[in-house]
């Protein structure tokens, strides 16, 4: 402020312009050293936390992926076991679950965009999804296991699928409506204009216009519940033999990590970081591509 | 379903006193037309002509009513609820806003082009067969003349002709709107409502749109919301002057830019409000 000189008188019309005003240049300055220093800080304290999960990871699993691992069915401690079953178990419960949760999770949230406006019915569909959205996983887990677990006496593929598809519908219920949101107004009106009537508007239009954003929802919810544990050990238990019946206890990957890393068996510590190696990859690659889907979507 | 083309009707056509072509029939005649959005009023007590294949052109200040009455016309305030009209909209001895009309139909005989071009998003020859099979069956052969003949009306035909296939969206932006343009004479309407279809667009863009507007009220009845007060002296030949919705004056376009006999016009017109 001690360098504030008076403005002299200005020749009439002139606009007057205070003179630079050094302090508060020099504040500002800092201010923004200040805040960049820190913005940078917390994102190497992120990068880094990230990069050391990823290299843990990839240095303790990557021994043991090998065409063996990928092929061979789990076995006793010190059997030489592999991962088949888990695998396919994993490949099996996610698809069906995203294969029935898909299309109730979608027709929910086209009806939340396209018919239910504030309706006090679409309210109450908003609101519950988004409360099942955010539930404890082992709530899901715990609601399938008395309804589909403890009236048949057995843990069943079947409840793992279900309970991974309850999971599955609010993320899609969530996305579907988000991005059906985003079609313009103007869209939808030019169709209508045409003469369309308003179930046409929305197939045709609407969820076309909508595609991209739709299919990263869905690809999410697959990331999501692929590496769910919690539901799957009330549901599906997991098994140690091969199996490919959904009306037995079923093996999967997180189940199996759960399983293992705890043992005192090192084959079986070194399967279980090779499994969690497998999750991160497969939902990595499913995450780049749901980008790409995005990117895609911004610019059509 | 038959195709839309204009049929001649016996009632005598009477022509708003001072609008610009005595000699037109009348396409549509409005009465007596109330608007409301919920409990408040936009459009008080219209009543205008639209002649037969003339340009109509309504201009007046943000908020007039103009796009109001524009949308009463294919009843697109159906697809808002607490939107209503009460009057009369004559379209062929039929009053449109009545209650037993089918909207879809209405829609058919009224098409619409919208300010900003709206694509949708799947190929242009897609585009244009959308609103054509919402109301007929063709054969291939009969769909892909009909888009070609829809294109070729627009000046898009040589454009794109070579990628039918792709994608509407990665067409400019007046390409875009001379392709509404096209989807929506490929219905073969009788009229067709525009809605500022050039605001979005750069001049030479526009000026193709105003040249296509001479071109097509050969064939059909056009409406056409304007802000640019050059434009509507350009293109049509009725102008209608909104004001607080309510219609101050209809004349011949050359009689309102040179002679308005409202004060109120005057003042728009000579830049005073609005």
């Amino acid at each position: 402020m001690a360098s504030q000189a008076v403005p002299a008188a200005q020749p009439f019309g002139a606009l007057s312009r205070a003179a630079p005003d050094i302090g508060l240049e020099r504040r500002r300055r800092i201010g923004n050293l200040v805040a960049t220093v820190l913005a940078g800080v917390a994102t190497l304290i992120v990068l880094a936390a990230l990069a050391s999960i990823l290299w843990t990871l990839l240095s303790l699993g990557i021994g043991g992926l090998s065409l063996h691992t990928l092929a061979t069915v789990t076995g006793p401690a010190g059997s030489n076991g592999g991962l088949l079953n888990p695998i396919i178990g994993s490949l099996i419960q996610v698809g069906l679950a995203t294969l029935i949760g898909t299309p109730i999770g979608m027709m929910a949230g086209i009806y939340l965009a396209e018919f239910g406006g504030a309706s006090p019915l679409a309210n109450a569909v908003r609101f519950v999804s988004d409360m099942l959205l955010s539930a404890p996983s082992i709530l899901v887990g715990l609601f399938v296991y008395l309804l589909l677990v403890a009236p048949f006496h057995h843990f069943s593929g079947f409840a793992g699928v279900a309970a991974l598809a309850i999971l599955v519908i609010p993320i899609v219920v969530r996305t579907t409506e988000d991005m059906l949101r985003l079609v313009p107004v103007a869209m939808r009106e030019a169709a209508a204009a045409l003469g369309a009537p308003r179930w046409r508007v929305v197939v045709q239009v609407c969820l076309r216009a909508a595609r991209k954003g739709l299919l990263t929802g869905v690809l999410l919810a697959i990331a999501r519940i692929a590496g769910e544990t919690a539901p799957l050990l009330f549901t599906s238990l997991g098994n140690l033999n091969w199996s490919l019946s959904l009306n037995e206890s079923m093996a999967s990957l997180p189940v199996t990590i759960y399983q293992y890393a705890g043992s005192p068996s090192d084959d079986w510590v070194q399967l279980a970081w090779t499994a969690a190696l497998l999750i991160t990859a497969g939902v990595l690659f499913i995450n780049i591509v749901a980008r790409i889907g995005l990117r895609g979507q911004d610019r059509s | 379903m038959t195709t839309m083309q204009p049929t001649p009707t016996p009632r005598l056509a009477t022509v708003h006193a001072g609008a610009a072509d005595a000699g037109a029939r009348t396409m549509i005649e409005i009465e007596n037309l109330d608007f409301f959005y919920g409990a408040s009023q936009a459009l008080k007590d219209i009543s205008i002509r639209f002649p037969e294949r003339q340009v109509t052109g309504m201009i007046g200040p943000s908020g007039c009513g103009k796009s109001t009455l524009l949308r009463v016309l294919n009843r697109m305030y159906d697809l808002y609820p607490g939107q209503r009209a009460t009057g009369k909209v004559m379209l062929d001895g039929e009053n449109i806003i009545g209650p037993q009309v089918d909207a879809s139909r209405l829609r058919s005989r009224v098409g619409m082009v919208f300010q900003k071009p709206t694509p949708f998003p799947m190929s242009i020859e897609a585009n244009i067969a959308f609103g054509v099979k919402l109301h007929e069956r063709l054969s291939r052969a009969d769909m892909a003349d009909r888009v070609e003949d829809a294109l070729r009306r627009v000046a898009l035909w040589d454009e794109v002709k070579d990628r039918l296939r792709a994608n509407a969206t990665g067409l400019s932006g007046g390409q875009q709107q001379r392709l509404c343009i096209a989807r929506t004479i490929a219905t073969r309407p009788e009229v067709i409502l525009l809605d500022e279809p050039t605001s979005a667009l750069d001049p030479i863009s526009t000026a193709r749109i105003e040249e296509l507007l001479d071109e097509l009220k050969r064939d059909f009845t056009i409406a056409i919301v304007t802000h640019n007060l050059q434009q509507a002296a350009r293109c049509a030949d009725q102008v209608a002057f909104f004001f607080m919705g309510e219609l101050v004056e209809v004349d011949s376009a050359g009689a309102i830019f040179t002679a308005p006999k409202q004060k109120r016009t005057q003042d728009y017109i000579t830049g005073r409000f609005g």
